[in-house]
């Protein structure tokens, strides 16, 4: 398998016997020597500085089997009635018998993902990650959404992940969304696989010439350890609004990898992260911008208590054929005690010389001067708190233009907020 | 009735208010005069009960009842209510969300429902019209990108709807225009009661031709250097501070 790592961890031998016992080919093959060579990312990779995945993870629980009768039994204990349009997953595998039937929704197709599904390479170019190698080595079992050029699906479709509890678990899950040319779509993805176990899961999306894609995230209890992969690919004219929602997570990643391929694009990415106690949570993306004429709006917020720590980093790349690029990144966290911690990265890679591209970062805490405004009206500290830590973190929902979609992150963020942990 | 007792306070250190007594009788309007430095916002501060400064003697009841252990909001549902100098700006928080939330803890703290939506609403609607307040700025974040005027009105506004048993007006008038002056101080003197202590606390007599006071109080150097009638203002307006300030050193 090529020159292997020096002195690797035990969660990297975990990795490399479990190649070794199941032979695999083609392109997974390929990932898995690249793994095999670079291994987990530690300190030391300029790009994961503040997220060591390699101090962190010591053992590769065992990997996640094809759920039985049994654990989707326990799945769908958890799985809530709701009006959205499911589409179910237990530790990454695709359930179809959980799933609504989607079969008679017009210009709308749910399949599962073929083994060696082309278009996931294809999305994934240029993106050089050693999570995103272990992903494409080892998740199966994941769902094909597609919807038809021109279509336009009213109903919220809404992917849920759930677990099969059955202990600590490796999990790799990948998906892909596809919307056709002209295509508009909403989706939420929930996340719910527990707090036990490893997670490296990948949402791949492709928005064809002037389609638009309303995204959102609720990601509110996460794996012990845990990288989400989000890559995406615009055509020209498409819309990419994504969303996060990210809570609950004791050692997270987030990681996004977006291109604009085809010109005058427009991707808004945007995200909440709200953390307690020791949580660690890491957004860190990589937006291309490849063509000339498109917009991109980041804007990501931190509200950080006890000692936990927020990591944003976010790279935009600007290469020279990217003339009339409008860019704005926009990082900032609201430190509710002494001992959390924020580290905020941005840089900015320009090669054109016509573009518009900014950036900004601030971290405080809440003004007191505010709290004692809304105090003397009566509102008791706690309460006072917990309104101004809401309109902070809720801003991040503006750029989502289906009002459903802000309505569901808004209410998940209240109740987030409604045991008083954030004030 | 509001009742200060040989107040002292001091900030880092340094005495803000030296030993200040003042009573202020339910529906008195009472104004406290002085110059720049004399202490006035932090009097009116400290009544509402802002941290930072440390109260080192002395009392202030509201209806006999000790304020300085209560925090800010238990202080305003008992009836206490602070005209701020400069309103604050809360991006992120609708003023009808922030009413509402004001409105419904001052009623959970005394022990009363919530009100129900309309109820609210029809109130809000009535108090906003009296102070030419248009319905669409209550949707706005509160007082972001306001001007001084608004900012004012949305003051007295949440006043009306508060109730308040004793208000503190902490120069009402500093950013104001004529006009809206005008608009203000008679949505002030809608909300003169005989239940209802004021206490005005300004540098000039402008405010007081809007807001007739029955006490006028001289403040400098942290307190009350003299006590008079409505004739005081108009005294101090013509002679300055300059008499009170050598007085009170």
């Amino acid at each position: 398998m090529g020159a292997l790592l020096q002195n690797p961890t035990q969660a990297e031998q975990d990795f490399l016997a479990r190649f070794a016992l199941e032979p695999v080919d083609g392109e997974r093959q390929a990932a898995a020597e690249r793994f095999a060579r670079a291994g987990l990312p530690s300190r030391r990779n300029e790009a994961w500085h503040y997220t060591d995945l390699r101090a962190k993870l010591r053992a590769a629980p065992p990997l996640a089997a094809r759920p039985d009768a049994a654990a989707l039994a326990r799945a769908k204990q958890k799985l809530a009635p709701s009006d959205r349009l499911s589409i179910v997953t237990v530790d990454g595998y695709f359930i179809r018998e959980l799933s609504d039937d989607l079969s008679s929704t017009p210009g709308l197709s749910v399949r599962a993902l073929k083994a060696d599904e082309p278009a996931l390479k294809s999305l994934s170019r240029g993106a050089d990650d050693a999570l995103l190698d272990l992903n494409a080595a080892f998740a199966q079992g994941g769902v094909a959404i597609e919807i038809a050029a021109g279509a336009q699906v009213e109903k919220i479709l809404e992917l849920v992940a759930l677990d099969s509890a059955s202990g600590a678990l490796s999990r790799f899950a990948h998906h892909l969304v596809v919307l056709g040319e002209g295509a508009h779509a909403s989706l939420v993805e929930t996340r719910a696989e527990g707090a036990e176990g490893f997670g490296d899961s990948a949402l791949f999306v492709s928005l064809g010439r002037g389609a638009q894609l309303d995204y959102a995230c609720r990601s509110l209890e996460g794996g012990a350890v845990e990288v989400q992969n989000f890559v995406a690919r615009l055509g020209s004219e498409a819309q990419l609004r994504a969303v996060s929602l990210l809570a609950g997570a004791p050692f997270l990643r987030r990681q996004y990898f977006v291109s604009c391929d085809g010109a005058n694009g427009q991707i808004h990415l945007s995200g909440a992260t709200l953390l307690r106690g020791r949580e660690h949570a890491d957004v860190t993306l990589t937006l291309d911008h490849d063509a000339p004429a498109c917009l991109s709006r980041e804007t990501f917020k931190y509200v950080l208590a006890d000692q936990a720590d927020g990591v944003f980093q976010g790279k935009i790349v600007v290469p020279p054929h990217a003339q009339k690029t409008d860019g704005k990144m926009l990082c900032r966290a609201l430190l509710l005690s002494d001992d959390a911690a924020m580290s905020s990265k941005p840089e900015l890679e320009i090669f054109a010389d016509d573009v518009a591209c900014g950036h900004g970062a601030a971290c405080a805490k809440l003004d007191a001067s505010q709290l004692f405004y809304m105090e003397s009206r009566g509102i008791p500290r706690a309460e006072s708190q917990a309104i101004l830590v809401e309109a902070f973190a809720a801003e991040a929902f503006d750029d989502l233009k289906d009002e459903r979609l802000r309505d569901l992150l808004s209410a998940d963020l209240a109740l987030l907020l409604a045991d008083g942990a954030f004030t | 009735m509001l009742e200060i007792n040989n107040l002292h306070i001091s900030i880092a250190g340094k005495k803000i208010i030296d030993g200040l007594s003042l009573t202020v009788a339910d529906g008195e309007v009472a104004a406290i005069m002085g110059p720049n430095g004399s202490g006035k916002s932090t009097l009116s501060y400290v009544i509402a009960g802002r941290a930072d400064y440390e109260v080192t003697e002395g009392s202030i009841r509201l209806d006999g009842v000790d304020l300085l252990d209560k925090t800010p909001s238990e202080r305003a549902a008992l009836g206490l209510f602070l005209v701020f100098q400069y309103p604050l700006e809360i991006p992120g928080v609708t003023t009808m969300t922030f009413l509402k939330a004001a409105l419904n803890a001052q009623r959970k703290a005394r022990n009363e429902d919530e009100l129900s939506i309309p109820d609210f609403m029809r109130r809000v609607r009535g108090a906003a019209s009296k102070l030419n307040i248009p319905l669409d700025m209550l949707k706005r974040p509160v007082n972001l990108g306001f001007s001084g005027g608004e900012k004012k009105r949305m003051e007295i506004l949440q006043m009306a709807l508060l109730e308040p048993k004793f208000a503190i007006l902490d120069e009402m008038d500093s950013g104001l225009d004529i006009d809206a002056l005008r608009v203000c101080a008679e949505g002030v003197n809608a909300l003169r009661s005989k239940d209802r202590g004021l206490l005005v606390i300004t540098h000039y007599q402008r405010l007081l031709d809007y807001i007739a006071p029955d006490s006028v109080h001289v403040m400098s150097r942290g307190r009350i250097v003299k006590s008079g009638g409505p004739e005081l203002a108009l005294e101090l307006e013509k002679s300055g501070y300059a008499d009170y300030i050598e007085e009170a050193a």
